[in-house]
């Protein structure tokens, strides 16, 4: 299998990369500009969280929008990944009212193949001062914490997934399941 | 997960064909480091001169207990001494970005002084995963500039060759275990030493400060988890602040200085959480701070924080 990491320059891009790894995983950290017919062979994606306000701010995402446009493979997308996927489906996002840093607990809405067989309540690793404000028709939320209402989203009929907070931190719990649980529906799509 | 054997025997196999002449290696005795340092030796040999700099902000005893591993592990090595270099260096200087940068220059000229001598054309770091994701580049942002990525020199004449790059410590450690070396579980200490312990000038009398105040955060959590009473925290120190406040010592006004003790729990680095210290190894830790260090100290401060939002160290 085959995923690739899509760095939007976060702190957390290689722990990424090495999370994947030693789910023995085929990966490979790739700047945000690569282009998407260099990547045909992959099996899915991970959009990494970014630099401070990267999500925003136009053209520091690279090429993010293309990949979700032209994948028909399954994509994740981590803090600022998650912000840019909702606002290019036409959502919108701005500066958190409480943004979160470090511990905080997150409450399972739905399972969304992400929380299948996990706890309805664990803790999570976070670090952004922005959030996703409203979220397009076409998406919907999984689970919230205490001070952000979107910590988790799916697409309702593609492949698509997004995370606020950061599952390949050490701290958070069960943050392997959750990249397992992806690495599933990229199983299941493949055979 | 991680396969030790393979890494090393792959990355030694690497370092054969990356250097084909001498090489020097800047080892401070750390794990990351010593680990980079046998495993180079392994690959190249006498061809390997490791040299460990004394730049004045080490901890007390340190130097002295880097000589003896180093003989130890018989490797080809040297100690500089350069500590008058480095604080001149550091006089007026405040910033803590100054502070990693010039320390990190001033490195990379003793070592250029170092490599000519030795005929080398190769410098070897024990850099490791955070300080290069944290130092930053084109798209990440700069967190700290690790003094071995981010305090480089542009106009450096020598060869970096960093074959721990994608590594974080618990990975470090594996391969530490595997191959033997006895500093395998020392806690991280970083590059700029206690010259970014010292909230403000490291001036020599700060750093001695802060050196003793280091040592007892040492002793007693040290002591703590061998009597069973803790688990020994990943990273563990204490830091010297820019405040002064009052105090009342034998009836006499104190008007002294503030030492904040930082001990945190983390497995990489990259996130951490502050320690849970008994309340009673917090209180042996402030009694002996302010009875044994009276004349300057008359205040301890426990810090709460978790990376994020703060990092590990204070600077």
């Amino acid at each position: 299998m085959k995923v690739y990491v899509i760095d939007n320059g976060g702190q957390w891009t290689h722990r990424e990369w090495r999370v994947l790894k030693y789910l023995k995983v085929d990966t490979k950290i790739v700047p945000n500009n690569t282009p998407f017919e260099e990547m045909k062979d992959v099996d899915a994606l991970v959009l990494s969280g970014g630099s401070p306000s990267i999500a925003s701010e136009a053209g520091r995402m690279g090429l993010n929008g293309e990949y979700l446009d032209k994948a028909d493979f399954p994509i994740l997308g981590i803090c600022a990944g998650m912000q840019f996927t909702s606002t290019h489906f036409g959502g919108t996002m701005g500066p958190a009212l409480r943004p979160e840093y470090g511990k905080a607990t997150l409450h399972v809405e739905k399972d969304g193949d992400l929380f299948d067989g996990l706890p309805r309540e664990f803790t999570v690793w976070e670090s952004h001062n922005d959030e996703v404000k409203d979220l397009p028709d076409e998406f919907e939320i999984l689970a919230h914490s205490e001070n952000c209402r979107i910590e988790a989203i799916r697409h309702r009929t593609r492949p698509i997934y997004g995370l606020q907070f950061h599952p390949e931190v050490e701290n958070t719990e069960h943050g392997y399941d959750i990249f397992k649980n992806f690495l599933k529906v990229v199983e299941r799509r493949k055979s | 997960m991680f396969d030790a054997e393979e890494f090393v025997n792959e990355k030694i196999e690497e370092l054969k064909g990356q250097i084909p002449g001498r090489a020097i290696i800047a080892c401070s005795g750390g794990v990351d480091s010593t680990v980079a340092a046998v495993m180079v030796s392994r690959a190249i040999g006498d061809k390997l001169l490791t040299i460990y700099v004394n730049n004045g902000f080490m901890r007390k005893g340190e130097t002295e207990d880097v000589d003896l591993m180093f003989g130890r592990l018989g490797i080809n090595y040297k100690l500089v001494d350069a500590s008058d270099e480095f604080f001149n260096a550091m006089k007026g200087v405040t910033e803590p970005e100054a502070k990693r940068k010039i320390i990190g220059e001033r490195f990379i000229r003793v070592f250029e002084r170092e490599a000519k001598a030795y005929h080398a054309e190769y410098l070897v770091q024990g850099t490791i995963a955070p300080d290069w994701i944290e130092s930053g580049d084109g798209v990440r942002d700069t967190i700290k500039s690790h003094h071995n990525v981010g305090g480089l020199p542009k106009d450096m004449d020598l060869t970096v060759v960093e074959p721990l790059r994608d590594l974080y410590k618990d990975e470090v450690r594996i391969v530490a275990r595997y191959l033997g070396i006895e500093v395998s579980e020392r806690q991280p200490f970083p590059g700029p030493a206690l010259a970014i312990r010292v909230i403000g000038e490291a001036t020599r009398e700060a750093v001695e400060v802060v050196r003793e105040a280091c040592a007892i955060v040492e002793e007693e959590l040290e002591k703590a988890s061998k009597q069973k009473r803790m688990e020994r925290p990943w990273q563990y120190f204490a830091v010297l602040l820019p405040c002064q406040s009052v105090g009342v010592q034998g009836d006499r006004r104190a008007y002294g200085r503030t030492i904040a003790v930082r001990s945190v729990e983390s497995i990489d680095g990259m996130s951490a959480a502050y320690s849970k210290v008994p309340y009673e190894v917090l209180e042996r830790i402030s009694f002996r701070i302010t009875s044994e260090m009276k004349a300057n100290v008359n205040r301890v401060v426990y810090d709460i924080t978790n990376k994020p939002p703060a990092t590990i160290e204070w600077e």
